[in-house]
């Protein structure tokens, strides 16, 4: 099954679109599953609810083999932390998809670093859903307990100084 | 010798990306006295299990009415909670959340978002200004500034 999700806070109709049209082709025969918050297109070739209950939401980024996005950090996030692979097309100023172009570094950092892969346009996407099939995304090593140590002493020092 | 006395800590963050970076920071403020602020309800029930949560509201820089919506808001949770800190991943919610508690005496911890791999986010440049710690998740970021430091990344 394949999950595809673009968050709840903006539209993002030229992914699920571009998506639908490729599923519409041939060759691609996956279950699709897919939350689209506000997006106004209406996919013909699989079942779309606006947004999911966080338990449900959960269960299908366990369950899918693939997931597609927008390069949002929570989704990207996620994949990772479960290994899956991930395909993200960044959400763009200019069709009002975002209120600025940060996804298309974002996805460009984490593409370069191996991690998920990227379609920076609608033209891109059949080729790159194709790739994602084959696709092992590199396992990211972050600090989380570094920056957590950092903001523990840094509590402390306010402790500190509060007596 | 130190008695690490309770601080009464305010966490904020837009749901989605920016409260996944926010959560797997978890383990720094055991101990405290903890809420949490956040934009959306679909995070509610999560964020429950480890403590008071305010729901805010979406807003960015395209809704300046929204803004001042949420900043009232900010404010009201500001001065009935009175927290001692801050701690924020963003995004302009967190942003309001920081500038309304600096207002009241709040300190003030800023963790700019790992999206953000050019250039520090915009609310980040603004919490810049008047925060007393400020993080970014990539060093070449660190660098240019004075006052932002570089530990490491949280995913």
């Amino acid at each position: 099954m394949i999950f595809l999700t673009v968050g709840t806070q903006f539209p993002f109709d030229r992914l699920v679109k571009s998506v639908d049209e490729a599923l519409g082709q041939n060759g691609f025969k996956e279950e699709v599953l897919a939350q689209i918050g506000h997006t106004f297109y209406q996919p013909r070739n699989f079942e779309a609810v606006c947004s999911l209950d966080r338990h449900i939401f959960d269960r299908y980024i366990r369950q899918a083999s693939h997931i597609i996005s927008h390069a949002g950090i929570g989704t990207i996030t996620m994949a990772l932390d479960n290994n899956k692979p991930l395909l993200v097309m960044p959400r763009r100023k200019c069709f009002r998809e975002h209120v600025n172009d940060h996804q298309v570094a974002t996805a460009r950092k984490f593409e370069q670093l191996g991690h998920i892969l990227v379609a920076h346009q609608e033209n891109e996407l059949p080729t790159k859903m194709g790739q994602l099939r084959t696709f092992m995304p590199r396992k990211r090593e972050a600090q989380p307990h570094a920056v957590a140590e950092r903001i523990a002493q840094f509590l402390h020092e306010l402790n500190v100084t509060k007596e | 010798m130190y008695r690490d006395r309770k601080l009464r800590i305010c966490l904020a963050a837009s749901a989605g990306g920016h409260m996944s970076q926010l959560l797997k920071l978890r383990e720094c403020w055991k101990g405290h006295r903890t809420f949490y602020v956040t934009t959306a309800d679909i995070v509610r029930e999560k964020l429950q299990k480890y403590g008071e949560v305010f729901v805010i509201g979406e807003c960015n820089r395209e809704h300046p009415l929204w803004v001042i919506t949420v900043l009232f808001r900010c404010i009201r949770i500001i001065r009935r909670e009175r927290p001692d800190v801050i701690v924020s991943t963003g995004a302009a919610p967190g942003l309001l959340m920081c500038l309304s508690g600096k207002f009241f005496g709040s300190k003030v911890a800023w963790i700019d978002s790992i999206a953000n791999v050019e250039r520090l986010s915009l609310s980040g440049r603004m919490a810049k200004t008047f925060a007393d710690l400020f993080l970014t998740q990539w060093p070449e970021l660190a660098r240019p500034h004075r006052n932002v430091e570089y530990v490491g990344a949280v995913i």
